[in-house]
């Protein structure tokens, strides 16, 4: 019965998005009440699977030789799986209150749904294959979201995200067919698949395949060459922005690659090896780049997608660094940089909900009008400046303690880098704080008179996201300790 | 535990209480709430001191291997102590102060956050308690700075914020290559370095010394990184600049003193060339602040100047890594802290009663405001190092010690700069006594008014002004106190 939801879980989002246009809605409401009840049983289906945790695999179909569509739930599974499932019932709720304010709504949730299994599909994938099957699809059903409103500015954005993650998913793929080739089975086997005796001395070739992939995949991870899709699809509307674009779709890019490096290639084979050179160099650099363009970014939205790159770095670093502690660190920063981004993703789409203001110097003294949105606005920038008592700090410092202790000379430059990072981000985050709460002198305050706090649909998942930073800021022990148990 | 929660708890409760609560309009109401905190803090703080000394308390566990723990040693009862007189001092000076200001109700309520965070800071027990209420006190002490609103002060508190967290990080790197070698992160006299590791990497420890020395050294406004001071400080209200001048920079001296004494050791130190470049760095500041205080004419600003230079004595003293200078900081730690304090007061009643801010504008001040005049004198002495103050005594001991170091070059020159920062000094201060009590002849006496202030704004002065000549004339408690810490 266990293993039966694996499949469930992933089909079941993709039916009730299916069923939107169908089914006989007489009001909004009665869509929103269907469409909520059925994403948080969903939600609860995938949290039971993870409590039940079943060990055996499902193998859904066969092609030919060893290639199979199969699932199962293993650690890093769980933790991807467990964090989308947690974010999306949230999200949709969001969803609700923004896009009172957008057109055609029932295309968007068509796809916002269906895009919930995809992305459970990429979690809970038991081969490269599989995982690469929903990878494609992922780009295929958000595409549509991208280019939502349908402008010409959208038309473009979508068509760059398009040819980005299929060109991306290409070099991917021919990782992927390197790893049938030369490995023992395609299944993801913590410390590699990789046969030494097939591959002889191809090792180089190899090497070079896997950094081919490491930026195929890293084209969803937004790394720096190709990071431009991110910001220009910040023109979808907010609910796509914050889940996808800083949750699922970038972090689909991140988790393939922890996959790819430590349960296909394997950390042995690439530790210590030029390869392993380059992707950090890129990482860091990436770091680096991404904060500096946050900086000059003076749209709200596009800030935080710089900002988003940036910090996909992080977990890319961790991937980088090739040792069990570099994989805790990058997985305790997937989790913890999508509760932190998810949160100020949202209050900039409350801001611009309710102001309809976009850019950064436009936000002088909104701190008075809705000070609750930024308030916890200011407790997201902080925690991800990493400021310690907030969950930012916990996952920088499992990052830094794995750059330190793999001892190399890049590893040391990156943790330079997570710091002036941190920095860059107190900068481009903090002005906007400041703005918000100082606005300076000869600031008359009914200028912002009109403008207020949004409703409970838009302030509750903001709470919840907030009192989740703060706990794993403060308490995050227990899940620390059961990352470390996953290897 | 129940202890250390109140006495951290009480004044965080009331600046919660004050910086959320938007119903307080009332001054009167505002007032006895505030008194009230103050009281409760320092009755809850003293019994702490008595009941907690040399006690370790582990709170919980930010994640793990980083306890939340909490240590009161006597150098951090010398620092709360410290930091409760005056802020206690300055709060009720604020009383009057403030009255015809803006925004009074944020102004208390991140005063007593500021306070609690410092009192946090005092009993930090491990080098990761006290960066994280490191990093909270500069977040929280920024409202103070850019209380005024203008733009000057918003610029002056994202100089402070920038210069502030990029010491921070600095901070943390070295830290981050500290924790993996060293046996404990708790503070432990003589240093908890690994004995391997001093073996097998010193360079690299070094250099992490290095940065954590130079991050809480922005803090303490040394060269290079004091240029965020003398524009911070001043643009506060006075009350809030003698609070940061007095206390927060000495924040840094004490990271840096749990940096050098408690978490590397004076041993590994010793004849680095750590120990000459942080002595070079010092005294270049010493002499540099003294010649920029001299060049100010705006009072608040000299003052800033002046807090540079006197806190790279203590700074000095500290790097010497020597008993007698240890002892001599310590003592200027406390002095300065007294007269500092006392002096910004002094300006702050200046320009709230006559309206002056520049120096030349202050003749003839002493027919005005006699006993104000008087304790400025009186702390201003202090400040150049004349007996029986207590100034003199730290200097005296500061420059025996550097004697006694025999450390080549630095033991001659170490003393030569602090007596010529001492002239430098007189120079910038006395003439402000000479003008105010002796306007010259053909200064009209016809026009003066008695303008002394009120009781809320002279006791305060006078409370400190006479703490600070105690010192000098009683040492022997505090000396031998001194005398228990450094072994």
């Amino acid at each position: 019965m266990s293993v039966s939801l694996l499949c469930i879980v992933i089909l079941f989002p993709m039916l009730v998005g299916a069923l939107i246009p169908v089914l006989p809605f007489s009001n909004r409401k009665q869509m929103e009440l269907y469409l909520f009840a059925m994403v948080v049983l969903n939600s609860l289906l995938v949290w039971t699977l993870i409590l039940l945790h079943p060990a055996e695999s499902l193998t859904v179909a066969k092609f030919t030789g060893n290639l199979t569509i199969t699932f199962r739930l293993d650690g890093m599974g769980m933790v991807f799986a467990g964090l989308v499932a947690t974010l999306w019932p949230f999200a949709t709720l969001y969803a609700f209150e923004y896009m009172t304010k957008e057109s055609h709504e029932k295309v968007f949730f068509f796809f916002y749904t269906m895009t919930y299994g995809v992305t459970l599909g990429i979690a809970l994938a038991e081969n490269i294959l599989t995982m690469y099957f929903f990878y494609e699809l992922l780009t295929l059903v958000t595409v549509p979201l991208v280019m939502h409103t349908l402008t010409r500015e959208a038309i473009l954005a979508s068509r760059k995200y398009l040819y980005y993650s299929l060109g991306g998913a290409a070099f991917a793929f021919i990782g992927m067919i390197f790893i049938i080739l030369y490995g023992d089975t395609i299944s993801f086997t913590y410390g590699g698949v990789l046969d030494l005796h097939k591959i002889g001395n191809r090792v180089d070739i190899l090497l070079l395949i896997y950094v081919f992939s490491f930026m195929g995949f890293g084209v969803k991870a937004a790394i720096c060459p190709f990071n431009s899709w991110l910001p220009q699809a910040g023109v979808a509307p907010t609910p796509v922005t914050a889940l996808l674009h800083a949750v699922a779709v970038v972090k689909s890019g991140a988790f393939a690659i922890l996959r790819l490096t430590y349960f296909s290639y394997g950390m042995e084979f690439l530790r210590g090896t030029w390869a392993q050179q380059v992707v950090l160099a890129i990482t860091s650099f990436t770091i680096v780049y991404g904060c500096g363009r946050a900086i000059k970014e003076t749209h709200l939205k596009r800030r935080l997608a710089y900002s988003t790159i940036s910090n996909l770095s992080y977990i890319l670093f961790g991937a980088a660094l090739m040792s069990p502690a570099g994989l805790v660190g990058a997985l305790s920063h997937l989790v913890f940089h999508a509760f932190m981004k998810i949160t100020s993703f949202f209050c900039a789409g409350a801001i611009m909900h309710q102001t309809e203001k976009h850019y950064v110097h436009e936000l002088d003294g909104l701190g008075y009008a809705m000070p609750k949105t930024f308030t916890i606005f200011t407790l997201s920038a902080l925690a991800l400046m990493g400021v310690p008592g907030l969950a930012g700090f916990i996952s920088k410092w499992n990052l830094a303690y794995a750059g330190i202790e793999s001892g190399l000379p890049l590893g040391y430059i990156g943790v330079g880098c997570l710091l002036v990072s941190a920095l860059f981000t107190a900068i481009y985050m903090m002005t906007i704080v400041i703005r918000g709460f100082f606005p300076g002198e000869g600031f008359d305050k009914n200028q912002v008179a009109s403008f207020q706090d949004p409703n409970w649909k838009m302030l509750l998942p903001l709470c919840f996201f907030t009192v989740f930073i703060l706990y794993f800021g403060l308490f995050s022990s227990s899940f620390i300790g059961f990352l470390q148990s996953l290897i | 535990m129940i202890t250390l929660l109140t006495m951290l708890g009480i004044p965080f409760f009331f600046g919660l209480f004050l910086c959320c609560n938007r119903n307080i309009t009332n001054r009167k109401t505002l007032l006895s709430i505030v008194s009230l905190g103050f009281v409760a803090t320092a009755v809850v703080t003293v019994f702490s001191w008595t009941s907690l000394l040399e006690q370790e308390i582990t709170v919980f566990w930010l994640t793990q291997n980083l306890p939340l723990m909490f240590h009161l040693d006597r150098i951090g009862l010398l620092f709360s102590i410290l930091a409760l007189v005056v802020f206690l001092c300055a709060g009720f000076f604020s009383f009057s102060y403030m009255e015809h200001e803006k925004k009074e109700r944020r102004y208390y309520g991140f005063y007593f956050l500021v306070l609690a965070i410092l009192q946090g800071l005092c009993f930090a027990g491990n080098m990761v308690t006290y960066y994280l209420f490191f990093e909270l006190l500069t977040l929280s002490s920024l409202p103070l700075v850019m209380q005024e609103n203008t733009k000057e002060a918003i610029m002056a508190g994202l100089k402070y914020l920038f210069y502030s967290l990029c010491g921070a990080y600095f901070c943390l790197f070295g830290f981050y290559i500290l924790f993996q070698n060293e046996s404990t992160i708790s503070f432990l006299w003589g240093g908890n370095l690994l004995a391997d590791s001093i073996v097998a990497h010193p360079v690299l420890l070094q250099v992490a010394a290095t940065c954590m020395i130079f991050g809480f050294s922005v803090k303490a406004g040394m060269f290079p990184m004091h240029g965020w001071l003398p524009t911070a400080h001043p643009v506060a209200p006075a009350p809030a600049s003698a609070a940061l001048s007095a206390v927060i920079v000495k924040a840094g001296v004490l990271g840096i003193i749990r940096v050098i004494y408690y978490q590397f050791g004076a041993f590994f130190l010793q004849g680095t060339k750590v120990q000459t470049l942080f002595l070079s760095l010092s005294l270049i500041t010493v002499f540099m602040g003294s010649l920029l205080a001299y060049g100010e004419p705006v009072l608040k600003k000299r003052l800033a100047y002046s807090t540079v230079s006197q806190v790279s004595y203590i700074l000095f003293g500290l790097f010497l890594l020597q008993g007698t200078a240890f002892t001599g900081s310590m003592l200027h730690v406390l002095g300065h802290g007294f007269m500092k304090a006392s002096l910004f007061l002094c300006a702050g009643a200046i320009i709230h009663l006559t309206g002056k801010t520049r120096v030349e504008e202050f003749t003839g001040l002493g027919k005005e405001m006699p006993i104000l005049l008087w304790c400025f004198t009186i702390s201003s002495l202090g400040l150049i190092g004349i007996p029986p103050t207590g100034g003199f005594l730290s200097k005296w001991y500061l420059a025996i010690g550097a004697l006694d170091s025999e450390i080549p070059f630095f033991s001659y020159v170490g003393p030569v700069v602090l007596l010529l920062s001492a002239l430098l000094t007189a120079g910038y201060l006395l003439p402000i006594t000479v003008k105010g009590f002796l306007p010259g002849a053909e200064f009209d006496t016809e026009k003066i008014t008695k303008k002394e202030p009120n009781l809320w704004m002279l006791l305060p002065v006078l409370i400190l002004t006479v703490l600070s000549v105690l010192m000098g004339i009683l040492p022997n408690g505090l000396l031998g106190f001194l005398g228990s810490v450094f072994r």
